[in-house]
């Protein structure tokens, strides 16, 4: 039987997984493709790891120093195998996997989830008029263009102001199609001041703020899009519509955590939309642990690369029979949108390192831990925050003690 | 003299920065912080940016290679780094950061191989 085995072969399973296996852990790595790399794989801009690295690589060479230690590291891995079923028993737990070989019963003592996060579609926006060909997610566009040198089409409306579609905004522009609309319904983009830089105002990318596609026109191929204006609250303004002809639409609704590939019942977080997590990753389910993407959609790969070390590390305690004691449960306060983790509950002395998404843009403003009753714990300053920026705090363990419950909000400084 | 209006992007605040080149004398306003001010004078005297793109490869497992330069070009020179790789084909294998074609559109800078991609 296995020490641990780690589903999903992106950084996050991959950084897991060699942390493991450096230990001198018997590790598994299960992944649905054809090769290691997950999602930097079409990834080819650069800018990933300047923490993690201390410089700026691009997505492959991010996952290529990964896939490198593994492979060094003789890590065992299952390419082109897909998990049909998990089994929770008292003694150990079993991964049920179809592979090219045959079905694969693999017996381990842990299970690392790193199966990723997945693009909001159409139907969630309830994007409306017919359904003609022509109409792509950006992550489907990105892996056209970068992996196989296809392009979607020449005239391209893209919905959304988030980091990808303004990356695949680049990428279309740079290789050469006739004309690009960005829309997105905020007053701003949502993404990084980095991206609206260098991807959109650098090459003078048309877009328009308050705006959404109402419904797709085309037969066969897109022929347009219906656009129009909306208020503050989203709602379209009478008479503001709009037919703008384009054969593409690019879909870049923003990412999901990718809990419909969970194969077993564990307790959700309704902010994050991922599974509920204790500070060392784990989930509801003991010994099954969630990092990356699936937890919370992080900003950095950096980020999600911590929680598999993060993660790795609690492996290792549930492996050598780690202490628990009574969680204490960590919630969002006022303007925190979610946050990560959500309960401290191991017997250890490292602090808690506590991933929050900011609800407002604020400037000098203190993210504080309180308890119960509203007593300020502590506090961290930080000169600026918005919800495009995840935020990071590492709460020391001394302030937690002997309590059930805090909340983390950000007030004015 | 040169005005230019960026969004600084050394932290999630993201000034617009409106900046005045006159030669080499630069005067930046909108900044927050001394941060945004090395900023807006780096971008407007000395504006660079790593390009990433792809070529076409022959006989390896997919159709393109991710590419891009080794360091960063001046940014008035991104679409002529494109432009020279329109035409450029490799044949597999390649290992990562190997140089596919040198001194790419005479920048003084080279195309390299973002991963290995094996014959098929």
């Amino acid at each position: 039987m296995r020490d641990a085995t780690v589903i999903g072969g992106g950084p996050s399973g991959l950084a897991a997984a060699v942390w493991l296996a450096e230990k001198g852990y018997d590790v598994a790595v299960v992944e649905v493709m054809g090769e290691l790399g997950g999602m930097l794989t079409q990834c080819i801009h650069d800018g990933f790891g300047t923490r993690v690295f201390g410089e700026a690589l691009s997505g492959p060479e991010f996952s290529e120093r990964l896939v490198k230690k593994a492979r060094l590291l003789g890590l065992r891995t299952f390419l082109n195998t897909y998990v049909k079923e998990v089994r929770i028993g008292k003694e150990f737990k079993e991964v049920v996997a179809v592979s090219p070989a045959g079905v694969q019963r693999l017996q381990t003592r842990v299970i690392v989830y790193a199966i990723g996060c997945r693009e909001r579609n159409g139907f969630e926006i309830r994007l409306g008029g017919a359904r003609p060909a022509g109409v792509y997610t950006a992550g489907m566009v990105q892996r056209l263009v970068n992996l196989y040198g296809v392009l979607p089409g020449r005239r391209i409306v893209i919905m959304g102001g988030g980091d990808v579609g303004m990356i695949v905004a680049r990428h279309l522009h740079l290789e050469g199609v006739e004309s690009i609309l960005m829309v997105f319904p905020e007053a701003g983009f949502a993404g990084l001041p980095r991206n609206v830089q260098q991807c959109i105002l650098d090459f003078g990318i048309p877009f328009r703020p308050r705006t959404v596609v109402k419904k797709v026109i085309g037969k066969e191929r897109v022929e347009g899009v219906v656009l129009t204006r909306v208020d503050e609250k989203w709602n379209p303004v009478e008479g503001t519509e709009e037919f703008h002809a384009c054969d593409t639409v690019v879909l870049a609704l923003g990412l999901v955590p990718y809990t419909g590939e969970l194969k077993l019942g564990v307790r959700m977080d309704p902010a994050t939309r991922g599974p509920e997590v204790n500070e060392f990753f784990e989930t509801s389910v003991q010994g099954v642990f969630a990092v990356g993407n699936l937890v919370q959609v992080f900003d950095y790969v950096d980020d999600a690369f911590e929680t598999a070390c993060i993660a790795a590390r609690g492996v290792e305690k549930y492996l050598n029979s780690g202490l628990k004691t009574a969680p204490i449960r960590l919630s969002p306060g006022e303007n925190v949108r979610m946050l990560t983790p959500q309960r401290v509950e191991w017997v250890d002395d490292a602090d808690v390192p506590v991933f929050l998404r900011p609800a407002v843009e604020k400037a000098n403003v203190r993210i504080v831990v309180r308890n119960r009753e509203g007593r300020v714990l502590g506090g961290f300053f930080k000169r600026y925050v918005r919800p495009s920026t995840l935020e990071r705090i590492e709460v020391p363990r001394s302030m937690l003690s002997n309590l059930q419950e805090v909340s983390i909000d950000i007030a004015e400084d | 003299m040169q005005r230019i209006e960026l969004l600084c992007t050394r932290c999630p605040r993201g000034c617009l920065l409106r900046v005045t080149a006159t030669g080499s004398r630069v005067a930046v306003e909108g900044n927050e912080c001394p941060v945004g001010e090395k900023h807006g004078a780096e971008e407007a005297l000395n504006p660079r940016r790593t390009v990433s793109t792809t070529v076409r490869i022959i006989g390896a497992r997919l159709p393109r290679l991710p590419v891009r330069t080794s360091e960063p070009v001046l940014k008035n020179r991104v679409r002529d780094v494109v432009a020279a790789l329109k035409n450029i084909a490799v044949e597999a294998p390649v290992k990562a950061g190997q140089v596919i074609l040198k001194n790419v559109a005479d920048t003084g800078v080279d195309i390299i191989a973002e991963r290995d991609m094996e014959r098929a």
